[in-house]
């Protein structure tokens, strides 16, 4: 079966990424669904029952509405419909198939009436029609909604990328350069970076979030357990980007491990794709008094491992490197091409560092967790993220900053010293 | 003998199939099933490391203990020529938690993991008092 005209109003949407939000049923579209009774086809296909059983949008009104007065639901999906296609732009074609497939549905009833035969039965046969009808309502209904929900993604990749490149774009300005294609990334970014970028910046908001929650939760003197949820929370919140930096591993290493997903100032401090764990407990020792003698020597045994983990990795890395660098430097000219498959080869063993770097973020934050008291915890925490959120703050006021340039392409980029230069000068000729 | 090539190997105490004194490659054993002989190593020393010569982060789980002051046995599976066996065994002893098969640690005979168990054992306290309990580590 053809797939409805509606779905092709967002041709540059591939059909095959389309889900449901539960996730339960195959999308339509043109993606071949391996269970039976694929969604789309419900039309053609006739298997009703077996859609209608994959179809779960228990939330959906328009189901209900179905049920009882099927030809004022029509309306509203054809409303609805008419709605999506104003918002993308016009399509008179396809509205006008809209109203058709809208008014077949309406006249289901009676034309397949016609079809059946007058020997049936009419309540049986009307049972089935009704199901298929309610079903293929429904199935419209849940691709008016995968529309919507697939253009607003799309709507926000594009507002985050573009504040992305506006911020990339000052940051050149305000530096006086313009190197294209260097740290201006516009359109040089691979998907799966950009996808992470994505996911990092609602990361961040979510920080902001979290941390609110612990500042109130210390300030109000909220209860342990209520701190306890909270702490968790935060918990949970580092194990998010932790797995989320784990699948941008797999599409891009070097944007994980060059910092590219992160600010100047983190980037400069950048330990194998993220933060250095004994560095975080150096920062921290200070700020977590008072504390019991175990917890003391708790701290510092967990600032011992982690430098030894990390110098370990360190080493690894630094043999990586090695191994890489023998590959590549000199040989027979004629070798070239297996002198790069043996470099690739290697090259895939970066994932497997930073994976681990994580994967000792991730430990050093679980075993504070287990050493600390819920509101020690809960300091420890509110101290990280604010200590993270001012290096990023940090970052940005360092790359706005008024500077004196060489190169002035204007007037208005004259520094102070040069102003100062300029009235101290009239003012000597003002005494004559 | 294989021992004097690289002084390295001495200091970590290398397990080599060609020049390992205690070699039991010489044919006069019955041939011996890949899991046992993967049980027989790993009980054999209190700490044993499962590695690829040419691996980087085999390194550097011999670089986290040697950094500890431990001085684990290291058994090479690309210097066995029965080393595939090997590799299948440890693949299903980590089971499906690591896509490569090495590194993989024993202490004390009892199966630690791959890398990121053995440092999440670092973190978290308990891979001390295990390197104790084998002997490995004192004081």
């Amino acid at each position: 079966g053809r797939p409805a005209a509606t779905l092709e109003m967002f041709p540059s949407w591939p059909m095959r990424f389309q889900q449901t939000p539960r996730g339960s049923s195959k999308s339509g579209g043109e993606s071949i669904s391996t269970d039976s009774g694929s969604a789309l086809n419900t039309i053609s296909s006739g298997k009703a029952e077996a859609s209608q059983s994959q179809l779960e949008q228990p939330e959906s009104p328009i189901s209900n509405i179905n049920h009882i007065k099927p030809s004022a639901s029509n309306q509203q999906q054809s409303v609805e419909m008419a709605n999506d296609a104003s918002r993308t732009g016009p399509s008179s074609s396809q509205q006008n198939q809209n109203h058709q497939s809208a008014a077949a549905l309406t006249d289901a009833k009676p034309s397949q009436e016609k079809r059946k035969g007058p020997g049936s039965t009419s309540d049986r046969q009307l049972d089935a029609k009704t199901l298929r009808r309610l079903a293929q309502n429904r199935e419209a209904a849940r691709k008016s909604r995968l529309r919507k929900k697939a253009y607003v993604q799309q709507l926000e990749t594009s507002r985050i990328k573009l504040n992305q490149l506006e911020q990339e774009l000052q940051r050149a300005r305000s530096q006086g350069l313009f190197l294209g294609g260097c740290g201006v990334a516009a359109g040089n970014i691979s998907s799966g970076a950009a996808i992470f970028d994505m996911e990092y910046a609602r990361w961040l908001e979510d920080d902001q979030r979290h941390i609110s929650e612990l500042r109130s939760g210390l300030n109000q003197h909220y209860s342990d357990g209520d701190l306890r949820i909270i702490v968790d929370a935060y918990i949970s919140h580092y194990d998010e980007i932790f797995r989320l930096k784990g699948v941008a591993a797999k599409s891009d290493v070097f944007h994980l491990i060059t910092g590219m997903w992160t600010t100047s100032a983190e980037r400069c401090f950048l330990w194998m794709g993220g933060f250095r764990p004994s560095e975080l407990i150096k920062m921290l020792i200070s700020q977590l008094d008072p504390l019991t003698e175990q917890q003391v020597m708790g701290i510092y045994s967990l600032q011992q491992s982690t430098q030894q983990a990390e110098e370990a990795l360190s080493q690894g890395l630094e043999q990586l490197q090695q191994s890489l660098i023998e590959t590549i430097a000199g040989g027979p000219v004629d070798d070239g091409m297996q002198q790069m498959v043996v470099a690739l080869g290697k090259l895939e063993n970066l994932e497997g560092f930073v994976r681990q770097a994580d994967n000792l973020r991730q430990q050093t934050l679980h075993q504070l967790r287990r050493i600390l008291t819920v509101r020690q915890a809960a300091r420890c925490f509110l101290v990280i993220g604010e200590y993270y959120g001012r290096l990023r703050a940090l970052s940005s006021l360092w790359a706005s900053r008024p500077r004196e340039t060489m190169i002035s392409e204007d007037n208005s980029c004259q520094t102070a010293t040069d102003l100062q230069m300029v009235q101290h000068s009239q003012n000597h000729f003002s005494n004559f | 003998m294989q021992f004097q090539q690289l002084r390295r190997e001495e200091t970590w105490g290398y397990y080599m199939m060609q020049g390992g004194s205690r070699s039991r490659s010489g044919g006069n054993m019955p041939r011996e099933e890949p899991m046992e002989k993967v049980a027989r190593v790993a009980s054999e020393s209190a700490v044993v490391i499962f590695s690829v010569s040419s691996c980087c982060m085999c390194h550097a789980v011999k670089r986290l203990f040697c950094g500890m002051g431990v001085n684990p046995t290291v058994y090479e599976i690309d210097h066995d020529p029965r080393g595939a066996d090997i590799e299948r065994v440890l693949m299903r002893l980590l089971a499906n938690s690591s896509a490569v098969p090495v590194p993989v640690v024993f202490i004390g005979g009892k199966l630690i993991g791959a890398m990121d168990r053995v440092m999440a054992s670092h973190i978290n306290g308990t891979l001390v008092p295990l390197l104790k309990e084998a002997g490995a580590l004192w004081l």
